[in-house]
């Protein structure tokens, strides 16, 4: 074996070592909370690795026996959620392909506009959202919480969308054009279906954003509406910390995004890659 | 409990809704203009002779934390349905966000909930800006409170606490009465008494025993069999929940005051030399026989170590210990006993404590109502039942205090009753009342944390005085 190769392999090895290291840091914060959900409230602050492992934590938390409806919190995060991204696509997608098609006077301005509401913090709107969705009947409502979560969804979708419509080759809608489509044909069946990676893509992050939303849900909502972000942290009580509860909670909250990533993973890793080299 | 790390959020949004005031006025969104007498109060419109189904067919909203005290609550509504007519709908949130939900409720001028806890300090917040009803002719009013209320019932330096004139400095228990006592805690000293047996220790007099306790216990509990027990947890997280349990009982048992009132005008005094100097051991005390992280500590993982046999003494909450000490609720269940705590240089006993209070919307449309409502909450009858059947311990009324049951429940925690009869009388609110209380011991916090990573107390001390003669004076 030459010297050459004995030196690669000792470099492999270490480089595999090194990941499988980063992957102990990483995913010791997961490993903690499985740990945790897992513990017994009375053996919770015990700092050895030795206790009774019960699914008690998990019982409590869906069982409603601690006088929280997380069950209907979880409802009511995958009902806000869903129906955000859903809005915000139906909404979005024809605003990004517009604006990455056409150039009008004050186009710019209005993307920035709409990034903008990315970048104000939520607190400094959020008594006047307030007052108004007391007026407008729209507290503590699913249409409420879906529409407040456009500042969210929608922002991130229209400029994602915006850059797989531009990089898309104008010469094929022209060409279906040509063909006799109309513009909405055109935009339907030929457009749609060649960014079908980047809305998976951005469906999911817009998802992940609406669902670990926490501002919104605590001051717009209240038992009706209320969202796993708020509810779960309930668990910590007023007499006892129960960190079991609260991440017997968190790991339930976790399963929809996870699901959903899992279930569009190849078109997630083809959806980020999109575009990566241009013709 | 009351120990909530909301101080920036809450700054926000009340930013927010400083900025959102003339936006709303502009477009006509009525912020804060909806309703209400500006004279007088609408107690006086109930006459006539007293009548719990005065306000039957009547639904009030109620604004509640997750709490033992709140489930108490819950669990009895019925009979207040039963008892009124009335019916009760609330909402429940976590205690960590509890108060952001309260502040923007209350600064938007609606009257979304009618009645909601509130402590005393946030009376001082709330107060001012005439968030609060005040209780005062409601209390008053025979036609509105029945005799069986009996306010002579409730020790007094409790009422006194939720009382204020809203003049910065003045003291309590002038003014209005914009909240009600219903559930406390009183600062006290619960330490394990295994660790006691074994080390032979005994609760701490003085300051200076409580020290020399908490340095014994962290450098022998470990070899007696007691596997990283440390001396004493103390709250040390940078919020003002660091400075009022312990802290501020400790330091006003040796006579200390956070400001000097003079003509109205507040003057700093945490720098006084014996302000300095009893930080100075207090940090002191923590180094030498505190837990390793401090600087992280609230009452989650002060009252956690105990109940974990992690720490040897709490000085804190007597809730916080009690729900560790219940049976079956930690390791050190059936371990803990309670204490007054070390007495001052001339034995007083001066005590910091925490009310959870229950207050009124001054917006509320159904204030008739929601006074029945806190009426039956901090009743004989009400807070009674929770008291023997839930865990709403520490009772505001003596008559609850005195109640053998209760007693007899009690006295299952060696030196609870006997600590609690020993501070009562001597357990107040010892801040000086002013309206940015929250940011001036966010400050005094940080202000320790610095002096415990090893600067010198007494140019930290005068920093924060002369920080907060801005804020403050």
């Amino acid at each position: 074996m030459s010297r050459t190769t004995s030196k690669k392999r000792l470099l492999g090895w270490l480089a595999d070592a090194a990941l499988i290291l980063y992957f102990i840091f990483a995913l010791f914060p997961i490993a903690w909370m499985v740990i945790l959900s897992l513990k017994p409230t009375n053996e919770l602050f015990s700092t050895y690795f030795s206790f009774s492992p019960t699914l008690d934590g998990y019982r409590t938390v869906l069982g409603d026996s601690e006088g929280i409806p997380f069950v209907r919190f979880f409802v009511n995060s995958l009902v806000v959620s869903l129906g955000a991204v859903a809005l915000s696509l139906l909404v979005g997608l024809p605003a990004a392909y517009a604006s990455a098609r056409w150039r009008f006077k004050g186009s710019e301005n209005l993307m920035f506009t709409l990034l903008s509401f990315r970048f104000a913090p939520e607190l400094t709107v959020i008594i006047p959202l307030f007052v108004l969705y007391q007026k407008l009947g729209l507290f503590d409502t699913y249409v409420g919480m879906i529409w407040v979560l456009q500042l969210v969804t929608l922002p991130l979708i229209v400029w994602i969308m915006r850059s797989y419509f531009a990089d898309l080759t104008p010469e094929l809608e022209q060409a279906a054009l040509l063909d006799g489509y109309s513009r909405k044909q055109a935009f339907f069946k030929v457009a749609i279906p060649l960014v079908k990676p980047g809305i998976a893509a951005v469906s999911l992050l817009a998802f992940i954003f609406a669902w670990n939303n926490f501002v919104f849900p605590l001051i717009l909502t209240s038992n009706e509406a209320q969202t796993v972000t708020v509810g779960a942290l309930s668990f910590l009580g007023g007499d006892r910390p129960k960190y079991n509860l609260t991440a017997a909670a968190a790991l339930v909250s976790v399963v929809p995004p996870l699901l959903l990533a899992l279930t569009i993973q190849r078109y997630l890793v083809r959806g980020l890659s999109f575009g990566a080299v241009k013709s | 409990m009351d120990m909530h790390a909301h101080d920036r959020r809450r700054f926000l949004a009340l930013t927010a809704a400083a900025a959102a005031t003339p936006l709303l006025a502009a477009c006509g969104a009525g912020f804060g203009g909806d309703d209400d007498k500006s004279d007088g109060s609408a107690a006086d419109d109930v006459t006539g002779s007293f009548d719990w189904k005065r306000e039957k067919g009547t639904t009030v909203k109620a604004l509640l934390n997750k709490h033992p005290y709140t489930d108490a609550l819950i669990a009895d509504l019925k009979s207040f349905t039963e008892k009124t007519g009335i019916k009760v709908e609330y909402d429940v949130f976590p205690e960590d966000n509890y108060f952001d939900k309260l502040t923007v409720d209350l600064s938007s001028g609606r009257a979304s909930y009618d009645v909601f806890m509130l402590g005393a300090y946030m009376v001082w917040q709330y107060g001012p800006p005439g968030w609060l009803e005040d209780l005062g002719p409601w209390m008053r009013n025979s036609s509105a409170t029945g005799a069986d209320w009996d306010q002579a019932d409730f020790f007094p330096n409790l009422l006194q606490a939720d009382q204020w004139s809203l003049k910065a400095g003045a003291p309590l228990g002038q003014g209005g009465q914009y909240a009600l006592p219903w559930g406390w805690e009183t600062n006290v000293v619960a330490y394990n008494t295994d660790v006691f047996k074994k080390l032979g220790l005994k609760p701490a007099e003085t300051f200076d025993e409580l020290r020399d306790i908490a340095r014994t216990i962290k450098q022998k509990a470990p070899g007696a069999g007691f596997d990283g027990m440390y001396g004493i947890a103390v709250r040390g997280s940078r919020s003002w929940a660091t400075i009022h349990p312990g802290f501020m009982t400790m330091y006003a048992r040796n006579g200390l005051k956070d400001f000097t009132v003079e003509g109205g005008k507040l003057t700093p005094a945490m720098n006084t030399p014996k302000a300095v100097a009893f930080t100075e051991d207090w940090a002191g005390m923590v180094k030498q026989g505190g837990p390793p992280s401090w600087t992280s500590y609230t009452w989650y993982q002060c009252s956690s170590d105990l109940g974990a046999k992690k720490a040897g003494m709490l000085f804190d909450a007597d809730t916080a210990a009690y729900f560790q000490a219940v049976e079956g609720a930690s390791p050190a269940s059936g371990k803990i006993a309670f204490h007054p705590g070390p007495k001052g240089p001339d034995g007083s006993l001066a005590t910091n404590m925490w009310i959870w209070s229950l207050g009124m919307n001054a917006k509320s449309k159904k204030k008739s109502a929601s006074w029945l409502f806190l009426q039956w909450a901090t009743g004989k009858e009400h807070l009674l039942k929770s008291a023997i059947t839930h865990n709403h311990i520490d009772p505001v009324r003596k008559s609850i205090a005195d109640d053998a049951a209760y007693k007899n429940k009690m006295n299952n925690l060696p030196g609870f009753i006997e600590t609690f009869e020993a501070v009562v009388d001597q357990t107040k609110i010892q801040f000086t009342p002013q309206a940015q209380f929250f940011d001036a011991t966010t400050s005094w916090a940080s202000a320790l944390q610095e002096i415990y990573g090893g600067q010198g107390a007494g140019s930290v001390l005068d920093g924060l005085a002369g920080d907060l003669a801005d804020k403050v004076g």
